[in-house]
């Protein structure tokens, strides 16, 4: 059996997914009102309006600052924690991975407010900090900070590719390095981050891209110094006119969009000959811990570092916050504390459902999202033709995306056209949008892994007579079992916390715990946001420990 | 359960003996319909949590009218209604939401059904539109602040003192003042724009805002929260309901009515004139408009009362008593609404407020 007639297929119906809402963007963007209205004219005034305006600029210029500002600060840290967590002997490694997720439990928008209620001018651990040295060396609402903080939270999203590929790659290469006399942060440095580059890059990119995103933290913690970034700008631009305008906020998503284009030109150029980094080969071999001798204890406590600053301060302010009725300066938090947030979360039918149905969006919607990535994933493998181009060029543009513009963009798509109109009501729409907007990171997470596959083995598999469906099914995938794997619960967080993108598909009977949060934050009530975050967290952690000790099992 | 249907049809039949503008006769035909159809879809801006209450005494009046009730963020509520009108989908039947200007316009631009409310007779003058667009709750634009922070003669009592206490005394303020950034939030822009026709010193507040370098955070529940817990002070211009539901669990928070006018904005609701549900859709606003209702919503806080013999303090009876009934400012339904809708004024207005407030800020 061919394979080329469902490769086209699968290849043209990610394309679709793609470009439906983007095209619907683009075509908004070059309008002068909304699409759907017969008065609005074809034209480029949108962009005449933000290319001349001090704003936009400012805000593009804040974009990029926190672009590289993560590139610079994540991918060393996530590409240096992978290696002590997955090569070395760091004390505690297997417990602390789970740790390394901790940051992508819940949005950026959570996460913000938790260090705001933590570490702002009042927050608990500024105020016994005063106490303790009489001042307060830190300011969470300068850009540095933000630029650090958001540094610090995606430190998971490079660990995550790069781990996997460490994961897959034998010891047989360090070993010959330590024997020639190597020490471990030389076999670190010159032997396994090469070996890995195709998963650095691709992290760098997203990670890149995740910075000129960013919402979130600049939104809450921004607006003390007047930082705002692109998505910032747009989510501003809303209501400049008093109705909301809808070809301004496409202008600059499509400047977003546009930013992309660079960015997946240089990843590919750098990633040519990916052959090069296949590691997978047909010989077996075994992993060994790489011995740091006493720096184990130095990197034990690097990383602790991280944990705390990253995950215990954020956390412990949401975390705080659902068990009080207030907090700050001169609050007695004991005498505050209080059950009622999470009484109300649970007597509540349309909270309940919103929980279920994350649960089912992130665990049986996320592992069908990994079944597409998969599929996708082979479309591209070992293929350089116009449709695997086209595809690996389209892969970042949702990820460039706003989550305000995203969410837009797909409740139009489920309005406007069919058959997507049938669904428009139903948790599927839900399903479809987070699985087209968190493709990239799910595809190069099982590209990361599927590249380290050696072509010999595919090969050796054909000689033999298999056909292509075997190759796939009896030779590649089983190969990457644990890469697909750990794609399911990165996806599965990804689901679980997507905050913006579910916002306008939000129906009695498919609400989501993101799409809630939205709207009870803009409401004001934020001890229900911080009550139903705690759940949300809580949730997730369940579900990550059980995916970890099976994804264990599987690895052993 | 045939029990509490019987009981909730005589409670209909009570409420229907005491009502004047309809006859009993018509409105049981809109009964009657209400029933068939079976449900009813209501979009607002409120939790369901606070929401829950109203769906629920609502039920027991009409258990066969189902209410499909879903919390949108403002904006998202306007987007979402605007777009399934175009798509000609299903929307919701009645659509309640808090930007006043927003409401009018498209009511102006028909998407309204007429109807003349039962109670009608009962309501402000001022609180309706052409009998389509009607204020069904209300809410003051307040000062909040922190009781451990300012008192006594730092803490301003009116507009007025506001500017003179930041003129003479401003330190205690500097850098700890909240507002809406009006840019992002059209309810914080309308506050502002009436507080230019009812303040002949209007512009030195943005000014004094500027030298004191206020901030201008995303959302009235973080300004709220971040006045409670001392790290600013001062918070202008903020919803009167969400105030009370703060300071209901925040002994450290204040309010505080301004007495020189407080203006008061209505959260406005219509039947939507595609409603698949038009007799359901009228029992619900019908409902909403109702003593009972009212006086739910004042009891959780979601809103201020429009209907004057709800007693509470979330009622203009109340705020009468503490600042004077002629101090007052309800912002009237018409379409004075749509003047700054208009993108030259609004944009002029912007700049010469942002230029204001950035100040000595940086």
């Amino acid at each position: 059996m061919k394979l080329a007639a469902p490769r086209t297929l699968a290849g043209a119906l990610t394309l679709v997914a793609i470009f439906l809402p983007i095209g619907l963007i683009v075509y908004q963007s070059l309008l002068s009102g909304a699409f759907f209205e017969p008065r609005s004219e074809l034209g480029f005034s949108a962009f005449r309006f933000i290319l001349s305006d001090p704003g936009f600029w400012k805000a593009l210029g804040n974009s990029m600052l926190m672009g590289i500002s993560m590139l610079v600060i994540a991918v060393p840290l996530g590409s240096f924690f992978a290696f002590l967590l997955v090569r070395t002997d760091t004390p505690g490694r297997k417990y602390m991975e789970p740790f390394m997720l901790a940051p992508m439990l819940t949005s950026p928008v959570v996460l913000a407010f938790g260090y705001l209620i933590a570490a702002g001018p009042v927050g608990f651990y500024s105020i016994w900090t005063r106490q303790l040295i009489g001042t307060v060396p830190w300011n969470i609402y300068s850009p540095i900070s933000i630029a650090i903080i958001g540094g610090l939270i995606h430190v998971p999203h490079v660990y995550i590719y790069t781990s996997t590929a460490l994961k897959n790659l034998a010891s047989d290469i360090e070993e010959a390095a330590r024997i020639s006399g190597a020490s471990p942060l030389r076999v670190a440095w010159d032997v396994s981050l090469p070996m890995i580059r195709p998963a650095l890059i691709f992290s760098s990119v997203l990670v890149f891209l995740a910075g000129v995103e960013t919402f979130g933290l600049v939104l809450i913690l921004g607006n003390r110094m007047d930082f705002d970034t692109l998505a910032v700008y747009l989510y501003k631009l809303t209501n400049r006119l008093g109705v909301p305008s809808y070809q301004l906020m496409a202008a600059v998503a499509v400047v977003m969009l546009g930013l992309t284009i660079p960015l997946v030109t240089v990843q590919r150029f750098l990633l040519r000959g990916e052959n090069r980094f296949a590691s997978l080969k047909g010989k077996g071999a075994r992993q060994r811990p790489v011995q740091l001798g006493s720096f184990r204890w130095v990197a034990f406590a690097i990383v602790c570092l991280w944990a705390i600053v990253t995950v215990v301060v954020p956390l412990s302010g949401v975390t705080l916050r659902a068990f009080v009725t207030s907090w700050g300066q001169g609050v007695d938090l004991i005498s505050s504390l209080t059950l009622e947030n999470f009484r109300i979360v649970f007597s509540e039918p349309s909270m309940l459902r919103a929980i279920k149905n994350s649960i089912l969006i992130g665990v049986i919607g996320g592992a069908l999202s990994v079944a597409c990535y998969v599929v996708i994933a082979l479309v591209l493998h070992r293929k350089h033709d116009g449709l695997s181009r086209s595809v690996d060029f389209s892969l970042m543009l949702p990820r460039a995306l706003p989550g305000v513009a995203a969410g837009l963009a797909f409740f139009w798509a489920f309005l406007f056209f069919w058959p997507l109109t049938e669904f428009r009501t139903t948790l599927f729409s839900v399903w479809l949008a987070y699985t087209v907007v968190w493709l990239p990171y799910g595809v190069k997470l099982v590209q990361t892994a599927l590249i380290q596959v050696s072509s010999e083995l595919e090969e050796a598999a054909r000689s033999v007579g298999a056909k292509p469906w075997q190759v796939i099914f009896d030779v590649s995938l089983p190969l990457v079992r644990f890469g697909i794997l750990s794609s399911w619960v990165l996806v599965f967080i990804a689901f679980e916390r997507e905050y913006a993108t579910g916002v306008y598909l939000l129906n009695t009977g498919t609400e989501v715990v993101g799409a809630m949060l939205v709207s009870l934050a803009d409401g004001g009530s934020i001890n229900m946001v911080a009550a139903l975050s705690v759940i949300n967290i809580t949730l997730v952690c369940a579900g990550m420990a059980v995916a970890l000790r099976f994804g264990i099992k599987l690895h052993d | 359960m045939k029990f509490v249907l019987a009981a909730a049809l005589a409670l209909v039949a009570m409420n229907s003996s005491n009502a004047k503008s309809a006859s009993d006769e018509s409105y049981n035909t809109i009964i009657a319909a209400a029933k068939t159809e079976g449900k009813v879809v209501l979009y607002a801006p409120i939790d369901s949590p606070a929401m829950r209450p109203l769906i629920e005494d609502f039920n027991r009046r009409y258990p066969e009218v189902e209410v499909e009730f879903s919390d949108l963020q403002t904006t998202v509520l306007y987007n979402r209604y605007l777009s399934e009108m175009a798509a000609g989908v299903p929307s919701a039947d009645v659509v309640w939401n808090t930007p006043m200007d927003l409401q009018f316009k498209l009511v102006q631009d028909g998407y309204a059904q007429e109807y003349i409310v039962r109670e009608k007779d009962k309501l402000p003058t001022w609180a309706s539109w052409e009998n389509k667009l009607y204020a069904v709750s209300l809410d003051p634009a307040v000062f909040v602040y922190n009781k451990a922070e300012i008192s006594g003669d730092t803490l301003p009592q009116s507009h007025a003192e506001l500017v003179r206490i930041l003129e003479t005394n401003p330190d205690p303020f500097q850098g700890r003042i909240v507002s809406y950034d009006i840019e992002k939030a059209a309810g914080g822009f309308m506050m502002v724009v009436q507080d230019l026709k009812n303040f002949s010193d209007f512009w030195k507040i943005p000014d004094l805002f500027g030298k004191t370098a206020a901030q201008f955070p995303s959302g009235s529940g973080f300004m709220i929260e971040t006045v409670g817990s001392g790290e600013n002070v001062f918070g202008y211009n903020q919803l009167g309901s969400a105030a009370s539901k703060g300071a209901a669990g925040n002994a450290n928070l204040g309010i505080v009515y301004p007495k020189d006018y407080t203006v008061v904005l209505a959260r406005t609701a219509f039947i939507s004139k595609a409603a698949r549900s038009p007799n359901a859709a009228k029992l619900l606003l019908d409902y909403l408009l109702s003593e009972q209702a009212q006086q739910i919503i004042v009891d959780n806080q979601i809103a201020y009362a429009l209907r004057p013999e709800v007693e509470g303090e979330l009622t203009l009876k109340t705020l009468s008593e503490k600042i004077g009934a002629d101090k007052v400012r309800p912002v009237k339904i018409g379409p004075d609404l749509l003047e700054y809708l208009d993108a030259n004024k609004r944009t002029e207005f912007l700049q010469k407020w942002q230029q204001a407030v950035a100040g000595t800020q940086q």
